[in-house]
């Protein structure tokens, strides 16, 4: 299935998929219900405190739904996501809707523990559920990211497109083995923002005059930051994979020699094509007779050395020849004549006299400023 | 002031009794140590996780332990970072003489005792009893000795009544289990090397305590004055200042030791679990709960004196059956080879699938 995908020349390297406690965020919520279902279950119905639940049923319930509503005000605030709270809301209403259609309220602290656990199972499930959804194959060309359960997400990185690569390991990840990589591509594909606001009002007075006070401010900072099926996410063994995606941005991405040789066929390319097109621009200028033969000549020998060009184009033969040509003929000469000046003037600069360069264009400005403070 | 005869027992000799005590029992406790660090470093190879947990919990005290030493000595920390190989924790002032001597006390002394007193600091709201302090009459040698004595086994037999009556089902006592747990796998200086030629033992540790001790002998002479001054100044005030300083040392390796043993079972379950086929080896640890709940629920019925302790020794026997049962009948094959295949590669590159 995955090789149908592979484009041509393409070669896969690994096959991934995050580890199995790299989502340990998602299996903390359900530990934390599975916790607090038993907490609750052991505080009214065994410990010592278990009179003070006793006059009432909804005691148990009430106590379990205000902790968990609490703590997923708490996680949704530190996790920035508004989901958790409102995961905790729907299962904090599910089981007081059960608990009223079962008519089980007077073993509600019994029937809490049950659906703790029943709920906890279905979460861990779910997680495992969507960790299965997400692979990456990382080939000799790309990496290619795949996740979702529902809406099927995909995402391919070109290693020349990778411009920097973040990655990181938790504590559980430095202790198993895994950890995440996030690929930041040269538009800014992964990376985001983590936002923080705070914000406070003072009220003061009486009720015939009050003052009111409302302070607040915020912050942005920019960070490699992906979901998890655009990044590496929680990928075993981390080193190994951290290694393997560096070697391949590294053997994609040119030296920066190979790009001062890039640059320079570049300019000669760019050079010979003028050269080519004013070439065709004479012989389709139709000069005399007399001097057709030799244009016609040095059309022939156009891949001759420079050294014989530069004296046709220079020697007393040239003048006589410019002399037998139309103006118009006159000036393709001319720029010819420039164009092989700057062919051989074109060359890759070493990084020495590049950095020789830019000292003396340094001390160039300097002086000019002094020159212009003077 | 006490009726303190002054005779040379009482004047030199008893204070060195409690001091005495405190040394021998955190040799004791250095020993059980060793004795955990090597059954870890021959579990490293199969149980790599576990074994960089471990390494983890260790190497975070003693990063707390040397930026509680710069702390005190107002050098101040520029960096603290702790992985789970390494830690590095840097002061912000390089301080020297007294100052340095007393950082590297913390990083030295410091993991052998910090961890233990959260846990004593922990067990004195679930345990509560058994800190008891024997107040001197003669003010003896040996009274000292006995006295320093009778409070480690006072709470020392108030730690196996716990354990031994420990209520799986209150999530308290789980609680402080896996606390003891969690410290008795971390009460340890110095760290579990990946390779065998890392040697970082007892002697190890003990050499590098010789070597800072050495180093400045006229602080070592300071602190003894010291602690003799406040010997006798409790002579004359109230005896078991002094007693009570050291008991609380004493506690502190008291509490490491048992937290080290009880690491022991789980670390021997682990090891006996290796000997199970890869399928079967799960079987042993959900006995452990199963058997616990079994007998509870078994218990709730047919209702009897120490239903706790029995439960324990249920869980504890059936496990242990069941363990050997498994390694009689579904042994691993002996014949694979214990490294890793995918780490046998030669330097070029190339897969191997035979060990060199």
């Amino acid at each position: 299935m995955v090789k149908k995908e592979l484009l041509k020349n393409e070669q896969m390297e690994r096959i991934l998929s995050p580890h199995p406690l790299s989502f340990m965020k998602l299996q903390t919520l359900c530990i934390f219900v599975i916790v607090w279902g038993f907490l609750v279950f052991w505080l009214t119905d065994f410990s010592e405190y278990a009179s003070m639940f006793a006059g009432n049923p909804w005691y148990p319930l009430i106590l379990w739904g205000l902790v968990l509503l609490l703590a997923g005000v708490i996680a949704s605030l530190v996790a920035i996501q508004w989901t958790i709270f409102f995961l905790y809301l729907f299962v904090f209403i599910s089981a007081v809707g059960l608990l009223f259609w079962q008519h089980w309220e007077n073993d509600s602290s019994l029937f809490i523990f049950i659906y703790s656990i029943a709920v906890s199972i279905v979460g861990f499930l779910l997680v495992e559920l969507y960790r299965r959804s997400h692979k990456y194959i990382i080939t000799n060309l790309r990496v290619i990211f795949k996740g979702g359960i529902f809406t099927k997400r995909e995402r391919t990185i070109r290693y020349d497109k990778i411009a920097d690569i973040d990655a990181k390991q938790g504590i559980l990840g430095q202790i198993f083995g895994f950890g995440t990589i996030i690929p930041v591509s040269q538009s800014g594909f992964g990376l985001g923002s983590d936002k923080t606001l705070a914000a406070g009002g003072v009220e003061m007075g009486t009720s015939k005059a009050r003052f009111f006070g409302f302070a607040g401010g915020g912050k942005e900072v920019q960070t490699p930051i992906a979901r998890s099926y655009y990044e590496l996410h929680g990928v075993y063994p981390y080193k190994d994979v951290k290694q393997l995606v560096e070697d391949m941005v590294q053997s994609h991405v040119p030296t920066q020699y190979q790009k001062e040789q890039i640059e320079f066929q570049k300019q000669q390319v760019d050079i010979q094509t003028q050269m080519r097109d004013l070439l065709h621009k004479q012989v389709r200028e139709k000069p005399r007779k007399a001097v057709r033969q030799p244009i016609e000549a040095e059309v022939e020998e156009e891949d001759a050395e420079e050294e014989e060009v530069e004296e046709k184009v220079t020697g007393k033969k040239t003048v006589m020849t410019e002399e037998a040509f139309l103006p118009e003929q006159v000036d393709i000469q001319q720029q010819m004549k420039e164009l092989l000046k700057k062919q051989k003037t074109a060359r890759v600069n070493p990084p020495e006299e590049e950095e020789a360069e830019e000292e003396e264009l340094e001390e160039e400005a300097e002086s000019g400023k002094e020159k212009l403070g003077a | 002031m006490a009726n303190v005869p002054l005779n040379i027992d009482v004047l030199v000799i008893a204070a060195f009794a409690p001091i005495l005590g405190v040394i021998a029992f955190w040799f004791l406790q250095l020993f059980m140590i060793e004795i955990q660090k090597r059954m870890l470093s021959r579990l490293r190879h199969r149980h790599e996780a576990f074994c960089r947990f471990t390494n983890y919990i260790g190497i975070l005290f003693q990063a707390i332990c040397q930026a509680l030493g710069y702390t005190v000595t107002r050098s101040g920390i520029a960096s603290f970072k702790v992985t789970v190989s390494e830690e590095q924790v840097e002061p912000k002032k390089e301080k020297e003489g007294v100052f340095d001597w007393i950082s590297r006390s913390f990083l030295l002394f410091g993991p052998f005792f910090l961890p233990a007193g959260l846990v004593l600091l922990i067990s004195y709201f679930i345990i509560g009893k058994g800190f008891v302090y024997l107040t001197p009459v003669d003010y003896t040698f040996v009274e000292s000795l006995t006295g320093f004595w009778l409070s480690l086994s006072t709470l020392a037999s108030e730690y196996i009544n716990f354990l031994v009556n420990i209520d799986l089902l209150n999530p308290l006592h789980v609680g402080f289990l896996c606390v003891l747990l969690f410290f008795g796998l971390g009460i340890r200086p110095s760290y579990i090397g990946e390779g065998r030629k890392e040697k970082i033992d007892m002697f190890h540790d003990l050499r590098q305590i010789k070597d800072h001790l050495i180093e400045k002998p006229w602080y070592i002479a300071v602190i003894i004055l010291i602690l003799y001054m406040f010997y006798i100044l409790s002579l004359f005030i109230n005896p078991v200042l002094y007693i009570g300083l050291f008991t609380i040392f004493g506690w502190l390796s008291l509490t490491a030791i048992i937290a080290i043993f009880l690491t022991f079972p789980l670390l021997l379950l682990l090891y006996a679990t290796d000997e199970i086929r890869p399928r079967w080896h799960i079987i042993p640890f959900l006995t452990v709960i199963l058997s616990y709940v079994l007998a509870r629920v078994v218990l709730f019925y047919y209702p009897t004196q120490k239903v706790n302790g029995i439960s324990i020794l249920i869980m504890l026997l059936s496990t242990f059956l069941i363990t050997m049962i498994l390694i009689k009948y579904k042994k691993t094959n002996r014949f694979k080879p214990t490294p890793k295949m995918k780490h046998l590669r030669d330097s070029d590159g190339k897969k191997r699938t035979i060990k060199k």
